[in-house]
């Protein structure tokens, strides 16, 4: 049986991993368009506030995911957010994918989890 | 006509200011959080966490972390900018070896070097889309 902090750290896990990437890619979508239509645009200012408010959630998240949680738990899963936010940028935004791009942001993640292991 | 060539900053040297001030508040929420008490019920909130002046510091760097993100982020692809972004996973530790004197194994040392390989593997091509701007 999975014991009752780990499914508190599981789920805080996900909700913290999740809002970042929704934040980044919101955030991303709003600073994208402003190139055209102008930061003040309403459609802009809303993308721009959901993904600050996801960003922030994800920001209390780490602080509260650090004060309870061994550092060698929490950076590699850090680490894989590297990988989820290119791929949900070449799905979602349509940014380009190269091989190079792919191996290269599977190795910072690799080397992240290294580095947080030993 | 694209506005990003209206440009007053490069946004690759904005992303080195947003990687730095990263670290920074990096180091001082971990110092924060670690001061902060323990109340039951409500640690997972993170909030607690308020009570200290380190993690008001580091919200600072955060937020101008943060400006200097979107300003990196009008120009920069986020597949891109995101995985360059976390030369602070080599920042860090390399700032923990220098200032506080802590240890690296051989083992973090060889992560190190990996998370450098990608971020070489990634920064590459970035001179090809720089010559397309």
């Amino acid at each position: 049986m999975i014991p009752a902090h780990m499914t508190v750290l599981i789920l805080v896990f996900t909700i913290e991993v999740t809002a970042t990437v929704v934040g980044q890619l919101l955030v991303k979508h709003a600073m994208e368009g402003s190139r055209t239509v102008g930061f003040t645009h309403p459609r802009i200012l809303k993308l721009f506030a959901g993904g600050v408010g996801a960003l922030t959630i994800s920001f209390f998240l780490t602080i509260a995911l650090l004060q309870h949680f061994d550092l060698s738990v929490f950076y590699p899963i850090q680490g894989s957010t590297v990988v989820i936010i290119t791929l949900a940028a070449v799905i979602f935004l349509r940014e380009r994918l190269t091989p190079q791009l792919l191996i290269g942001a599977l190795l910072i993640s690799a080397g992240i989890v290294l580095v947080s292991l030993s | 006509m694209d506005r990003a060539r209206q440009r007053s900053a490069n946004p690759w040297l904005v992303l080195v200011f947003e990687v730095v001030f990263v670290t920074a508040s990096e180091t001082l929420l971990k110092v924060g959080a670690s001061k902060t008490a323990r109340v039951a019920g409500w640690e997972w909130t993170g909030l607690l966490a308020l009570g200290s002046i380190w993690i008001w510091c580091a919200i600072g760097l955060i937020v101008l972390s943060f400006l200097c993100w979107i300003y990196v982020l009008r120009y920069i692809p986020l597949s891109i900018a995101f995985p360059l972004s976390n030369v602070v996973h080599v920042l860090i530790p390399l700032n923990c070896w220098i200032f506080l004197g802590e240890h690296i194994s051989p083992q973090r040392w060889c992560g190190i070097a990996i998370v450098i390989l990608g971020l070489a593997m990634v920064a590459k091509p970035v001179a090809k889309i720089e010559e397309q701007l």
